[in-house]
C-alpha cells in the first residue's frame, strides 16, 4: 500500500529524516515511536503531501505520490499533530465544510454519523475555536474520517484526551483495522503495544528497528516492551 | 466549482461572525454618509453624488482588510496546511475567497445608495449601473487582501491592511480634490488606483462619461495586475510551507 525509497528531509543542515525505507501493507495499522525531535511528523507530513521530499521517493498503491497527488489525496486524510480546524465554525458546521471539500454525497448523514462515533453532539453547535484541546482533537480525528479514507495519518491522536476518551478512539481504531491502513504515532507505548501490527522505532530520523511488539522485544533481548523500546530509542547504550 | 462554493460558505461564516467586520463595513461609512450630509459643506466633493461613491470605495477598503485577516490567519492556523492534502486546488482557494467578499460588497452598496436616497440622492437607471460596477470595482480590494494576507502573518496583517484604508481615504479624493494640494501628493494620488475608483463610480451616479475612459484603464490595469500578484504569491505561501 504504502512503500518509500531512501526518502530524506533536510531542513537547512538539520537532517529530520534519513533514508527512510518502509512498506506497509494494505490494512495494517502500523506505529511510528521515537522520542521528541526523532522524525516522525516530519515523515508522517511527506507520506501526507503535506510536506516534499528532500530527496527519495514515496508509492502509494503503486504510483508515485510526486508524480500523481491528487489521485492519491481523494482516498487518504491525515489529523495533524497541531490540529488544524476552522475556529469561527461550529463543530458541525466543521465537519459538514469538510465533507464540502471531499465531495461527500449524504453530507448529513456522515456528519451525524461522526459527531456520534466521537460523542460530539452535545458541543455540535459550539464554535471550535473555544473547545478544550480535547475536544479539539477529537473534532481534527472526527474531521480526517469524513471521506473514509483509504489511508489514515494520525499524528499524536491520543495526545490530551483523558482516558475515556482515550478508550473510545482506541474502540474506532480497532474498527477501522483491517479496512484502513493507518499511520499513526504516539509517545503511548502500551498504546502502540496493544493497537499495532506493527511498530517502527524512529531514532534521529533513522528508522531504527521495526517489527511486531513481541519482535521488537525479543530483538532487544528486554523482559517488556518499555524496556526495548528505551533500549532501542537510546541505541542499546542505557 | 462545488467545492470553491463550499470554501466561500466557510469563509462567509468566519468573516460575519467577527462583529467588528460589519460595524467598520456598514456602520461607519453609513455614519459617515450620514453626518457629513448634515453639515452642508460647501465643496463639490460633499455633493451626495460625489459624496457617495467615495464612501463606497471607502467602505471597500475594509473589505482589504477583512479578506488580509482571513488569508493570514487561514495561513498560520495550519487550517490551509491541512487543506492541501485534499483534493482541493489552488485556484479553488483563490476563487473561494473572491466570492465570499461579494454578499458583503453587495450589501454594502446596496445600504450606501438606499441612504444616500433618503438624503436626497435622485433615483435613476444609474444607481443600478453603479451597483454592477461597483461589484467590480470591489474585486481590486479582494484581491488586495489575498495578496497581503499571503505576504504578512497574522500579527500584522490588520496593521498592514490599514495602511490600504488610510491610503483610500486620503488619495481616493472622496474628501478633498488631489488637485488642491498639488506635489507630490497629487502623484500619489495619480499613481494609486483609489482615485480612479471612484472616479469611475462618480461617473456612473452622474451618467457623465467624460473622464471614465482613462479610470476604467488604470482600475483594470491594477486589478489584472493585483490579482495576478495575489494568485502568484498565495500559492507561494503555500509551497513554502512545504519546504
Ligand atoms: N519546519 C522545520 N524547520 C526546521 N526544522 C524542523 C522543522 N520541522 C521539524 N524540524 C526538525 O526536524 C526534527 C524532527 O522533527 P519532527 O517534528 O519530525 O519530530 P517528532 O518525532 O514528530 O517529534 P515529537 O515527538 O516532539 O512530535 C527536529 O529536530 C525538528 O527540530
Ligand atoms: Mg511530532
Amino acid at each position: 500500500m504504502i512503500k518509500t525509497v531512501n526518502l530524506c528531509k533536510n531542513f537547512k543542515d538539520k537532517k529530520a529524516v534519513i533514508d527512510l525505507n518502509l512498506e506497509i501493507k494494505k490494512g495494517e495499522l502500523f506505529s511510528l515511536l521515537g522520542v521528541n525531535g526523532a522524525g516522525k511528523t516530519t515523515t508522517i507530513k511527506m507520506l501526507s503531501t503535506l510536506s516534499n521530499p528532500s530527496s527519495g521517493d514515496i508509492f502509494i498503491k503503486g504510483e508515485n505520490l510526486k508524480e500523481n497527488p491528487n489521485k492519491i489525496k481523494r482516498i487518504m486524510n491525515l489529523s495533524p499533530q497541531e490540529t488544524a480546524i476552522a475556529p469561527n465554525l461550529t463543530v458541525k458546521e466543521n465537519l459538514l465544510f469538510m465533507a464540502g471539500v471531499y465531495q461527500i454525497k449524504d453530507k448529513t448523514l456522515k456528519v451525524n454519523k461522526l459527531l456520534n462515533t466521537f460523542k460530539l453532539e452535545e458541543i455540535q453547535n459550539k464554535k471550535a475555536g473555544i473547545l478544550s484541546g480535547g475536544q479539539k482533537r477529537k473534532l481534527s480525528i472526527a474531521l480526517a474520517l469524513t471521506n473514509d479514507p483509504e489511508i489514515l495519518f494520525l499524528d499524536e491522536p491520543t495526545l490530551g484526551l483523558d482516558v475515556l476518551s482515550r478508550r473510545e478512539l482506541w474502540k474506532t481504531i480497532e474498527e477501522l483495522k483491517g479496512k484502513t491502513t493507518i499511520i499513526l504515532t504516539t509517545h503511548y507505548l502500551e498504546e502502540a503495544e496493544s493497537l499495532s501490527d506493527r511498530i517502527g522505532i524512529m531514532v534521529n530520523g533513522k528508522l531504527s528497528s521495526v517489527g511486531t511488539a513481541k519482535e521488537l522485544i525479543a530483538l532487544s533481548g528486554e523482559k517488556d516492551f518499555e524496556n526495548a523500546f528505551v533500549k532501542i530509542a537510546t541505541g542499546g547504550e542505557l | 466549482m462545488k467545492r470553491t462554493l463550499n470554501f466561500a460558505s466557510r469563509n462567509i461564516k468566519e468573516l460575519i461572525r467577527d462583529p467588528l467586520s460589519s460595524i467598520f463595513a456598514l456602520v461607519l461609512p453609513l455614519f459617515l454618509l450620514w453626518i457629513f450630509q448634515q453639515f452642508k459643506i460647501p465643496n463639490e466633493a460633499y455633493i451626495i453624488s460625489n459624496f457617495t461613491p467615495g464612501i463606497i470605495v471607502f467602505g471597500f477598503s475594509f473589505i482589504t482588510m477583512f479578506t488580509a485577516v482571513l488569508v493570514s490567519k487561514d495561513r498560520s492556523s495550519s487550517l490551509l496546511l491541512r487543506l492541501s492534502a485534499s483534493p482541493m486546488k489552488s485556484y479553488e482557494y483563490v476563487l473561494g475567497y473572491f466570492l465570499s467578499s461579494m454578499p458583503i460588497v453587495v450589501i454594502q452598496i446596496v445600504l450606501f445608495i438606499l441612504l444616500a436616497m433618503i438624503l436626497g440622492l435622485n433615483f435613476s437607471v444609474n444607481l443600478l449601473l453603479a451597483l454592477l460596477v461597483g461589484v467590480v470595482v470591489s474585486l481590486l480590494f479582494i484581491a488586495f487582501g489575498i495578496l497581503l494576507g499571503s505576504l504578512v502573518g497574522d500579527k500584522s496583517a490588520p496593521g498592514v491592511a490599514s495602511v490600504i484604508v488610510q491610503l483610500v481615504a486620503f488619495t481616493s479624493g472622496m474628501w478633498f480634490s488631489s488637485d488642491m494640494v498639488g506635489g507630490f501628493f497629487a502623484t500619489l494620488c495619480n499613481a494609486l488606483p483609489f482615485k480612479y475608483c471612484v472616479d469611475i463610480l462618480k461617473g456612473i451616479i452622474n451618467g457623465n462619461y467624460d473622464n471614465i475612459l482613462l479610470a476604467f484603464i488604470v482600475f483594470f490595469a491594477y486589478l489584472i495586475v493585483v490579482t495576478l500578484l495575489s494568485v502568484i504569491f498565495f500559492n507561494k505561501s503555500l509551497k513554502s510551507d512545504k519546504k
